[in-house]
């Protein structure tokens, strides 16, 4: 039976709300495995695991729970251990390198915070910007939209000046939060979104940081900003050198299928 | 503007999608331990920069362009220079309400389609795949 991993953290061993589970159909229990001042918060894994919503939603569940309460390495979904006696050994083998990474992210906590172009309100600015995108607009608009080519050339423009907007708008929301984070991140660039910033800050600092970010929301109205958190710090927590230490005898699968 | 602070009880699913890709992408990656196989998850990292350089896209932002009302604009953008003197009073002022939100859900399909809508419940449509997981 392999055992699922959530996230770790030190000991003592958290206090797990009864009837906590994870993921799988039927969700299995979390448990707790102990070894050298750290904590593994692990349950048996379902066979043939599968990325499906309810799986993401109980991993980042479990993490969440923890996480209210103290520091928690949050393990990237879909990590699998042989069994508990394999988890065990990776708590003792690297035990330094857990340790260390909780004490430096002891106290804090990952925001994340995603912006978007509200639409109307980024032609507003592209217009205010650039007076011939404006007065090609309404030479358009008064002959009844323009024709084909005029909305072509026009659309076409107006799409660039919007684009270039993107890059101004993403570093306007970084200037805004970092001077209150600990850390900031890059998120991956997914669709949708014109930046998508994670912030690691201390616990008391959320307040300040969430009060940062609904002023640049005040300021900037072409700025859609969706604030997430508190969440385990997923941003911030060290990959391992796969290279580095093969003992174990278990081959790193590749992230992406 | 949004600011949703994650609810860590309850149980809420609302915030998930918004920080799928950090527990996809991110968090503690060990050797050795095994990952499974994320096929078909991929997906979610489309370069948006594709959606933008259409015809279709310039099309609906030219007509965007033609809905916008640049007048409502000037309380929103204190900035907005008062370039172009005769902006088309009666145009403008004319259009209403109902015809601002077409033009920004025209707008709004000629940017970026996966864009969240979490406040609107179940209408997201980041991709096709997305969907199918959320089904699940």
């Amino acid at each position: 039976m392999s055992t699922y991993v959530y996230g770790i953290t030190r000991s003592p061993a958290p206090h797990l709300r009864e009837g906590l589970t994870g993921v799988g159909d039927p969700p299995r229990p979390v448990r707790i495995l102990q070894r050298d001042g750290l904590v593994a918060l692990v349950s048996d894994a379902p066979e043939d695991l599968r990325p499906k919503r309810r799986e993401l939603l109980a991993h980042q569940q479990v993490l969440a729970e923890v996480n209210a309460e103290r520091v928690v390495l949050p393990m990237r979904f879909g990590s699998l251990s042989e069994d508990d006696g394999t988890v065990g050994e990776v708590l003792v083998e690297r035990a330094e390198h857990f340790l260390e990474r909780l004490d430096t992210l002891e106290g804090k906590v990952e925001y994340n915070i995603k912006a978007s172009h509200d639409q109307e309100a980024v032609l507003h600015v592209v217009m205010a910007q650039q007076p011939e995108l404006r007065a090609e607009s309404e030479a358009n608009r008064a002959a009844g939209g323009g024709s084909y080519e005029q909305k072509l050339a026009l659309g076409e423009k107006v799409a660039r000046a919007v684009q270039a907007r993107e890059p101004v708008d993403a570093a306007l929301l970084r200037h805004a939060v970092e001077p209150l984070a600990a850390e900031v991140s890059e998120g991956p660039q997914s669709a949708g979104w014109l930046t998508n910033l994670s912030v690691l800050v201390d616990r008391e600092a959320a307040d300040e940081l969430l009060s940062a970010v609904e002023e640049l929301g005040n300021s900037a109205p072409q700025l859609d900003l969706k604030v997430n958190g508190p969440l385990p710090p997923y941003s911030f927590v060290e990959k391992t050198d796969a290279s580095a230490d093969a003992t174990a005898g278990v081959r790193a699968a590749p992230a992406a299928g | 503007m949004t600011v949703a602070p994650a609810q860590q009880q309850g149980g809420g699913t609302g915030n998930l999608y918004d920080v799928l890709e950090l527990v996809l992408d991110r968090g503690l990656v060990i050797d050795a331990f095994v990952r499974v196989s994320l096929v078909g998850i991929e997906i979610l990292k489309i370069d948006v920069r594709v959606v933008v350089a259409s015809v279709d896209t310039y099309l609906k932002f030219a007509e965007a362009c033609n809905r916008l009302d640049l007048e409502s604009g000037r309380n929103k953008s204190p900035g907005l220079p008062d370039v172009v003197g005769q902006v088309t009073e009666s145009g403008a002022q004319g259009k209403t309400k109902g015809a601002l939100s077409g033009a920004a859900q025209t707008v709004s399909d000629a940017f970026q389609q996966a864009r969240d809508e979490s406040q609107e419940g179940g209408t997201r449509r980041r991709t096709t795949t997305r969907k199918k997981e959320e089904r699940e």
